[in-house]
């Protein structure tokens, strides 16, 4: 009876609708994704540093290529709290935070140094934004019984990574 | 504040079926009490608006895990973790459609 009030008052003015949508888990998760866009934000912070020690300020592809290294540092920051909310949210289960009980601080340390990371152009932030979600990194891997090797990444800035030893 | 919102899409169904509405609750202050299998209407980025179960509040951070209650609801993995700031309320009241038998 109610309902049957409240459909008609919807049929003459509709309500706004909330989607309980259905899709299907893919079940795949890799930190990887983090730490190559937090690796990127590093490396346009270098760029930016790069061009602004220059002496060509006053010309229009200066501003242009600023421009490009900040969006771009904007974007990849976000990209990477991104990745590390989904998998924190997702594959992180409340035995996993038992047995590493520091990943809830870990987690929040990393939104906030991503952020750092947007509203900064400082080096420091980005290495210790790479730093932190490296520490996630192994955190994952051992979750995951993988162990893990430390390298420099192929590419610059070349910063030390975590990957998992397959 | 109170809103009236209709449901569509079957994630979590049997609790929530498409043409069901709900009152919902847009109180900010509310949002740090809620807990596991509260529902919530919120807004997401990718999928528009969206009302979802609760898994986990994490008030010191201002963010929820969600969760569907169908075995083919939306993964919280693309979801992500939602902040408080993309809610839109907290469903109190829910009026359902007769049910077939």
């Amino acid at each position: 009876m109610f309902h049957k009030l409240i459909q008609t008052f919807d049929l003459l003015r509709p309500f706004p609708t909330a989607k309980a949508h259905c899709d299907v888990p893919c079940g795949i998760y890799d930190p990887i994704t983090a730490q190559i866009n937090a690796l990127t934000v590093v490396r346009m912070m270098d760029l930016i540093s790069g061009l602004s020690e220059g002496d060509e300020k006053n010309k229009t592809d200066f501003h242009n290529s600023i421009t490009r290294y900040i969006s771009v540092k904007e974007d990849h920051a976000e990209k990477a709290k991104h990745e590390i909310r989904v998998i924190w949210g997702d594959f992180i289960k409340d035995a996993h935070v038992e047995k590493y009980p520091e990943l809830p601080g870990l987690v929040h340390k990393i939104m906030q140094l991503g952020s750092k990371c947007r509203q900064t152009a400082s080096r420091e932030n980005g290495l210790a934004f790479v730093e932190a979600i490296n520490q996630f990194a192994e955190i994952f891997w051992a979750i995951k019984d993988k162990k893990i090797k430390k390298a420099k990444a192929p590419y610059a800035p070349g910063l030390e990574m975590v990957y998992p030893d397959l | 504040m109170l809103k009236i919102i209709k449901v569509t899409g079957n994630s979590l169904s049997p609790f929530f079926l498409p043409g069901d509405f709900v009152l919902v609750n847009t109180f900010y202050r509310q949002f740090k009490n809620l807990k596991k299998n509260d529902s919530v209407v919120f807004e997401h980025p990718e999928y528009g608006q969206l009302i979802k179960f609760i898994d986990k509040n994490y008030p010191d951070s201002e963010i929820l895990k969600v969760t569907g209650s169908h075995k083919d609801s939306i993964s919280s993995h693309k979801l992500g973790l939602i902040p408080y700031s993309a809610l839109i309320g907290r469903v109190i009241f829910h009026i359902r459609q007769p049910r077939s038998v």
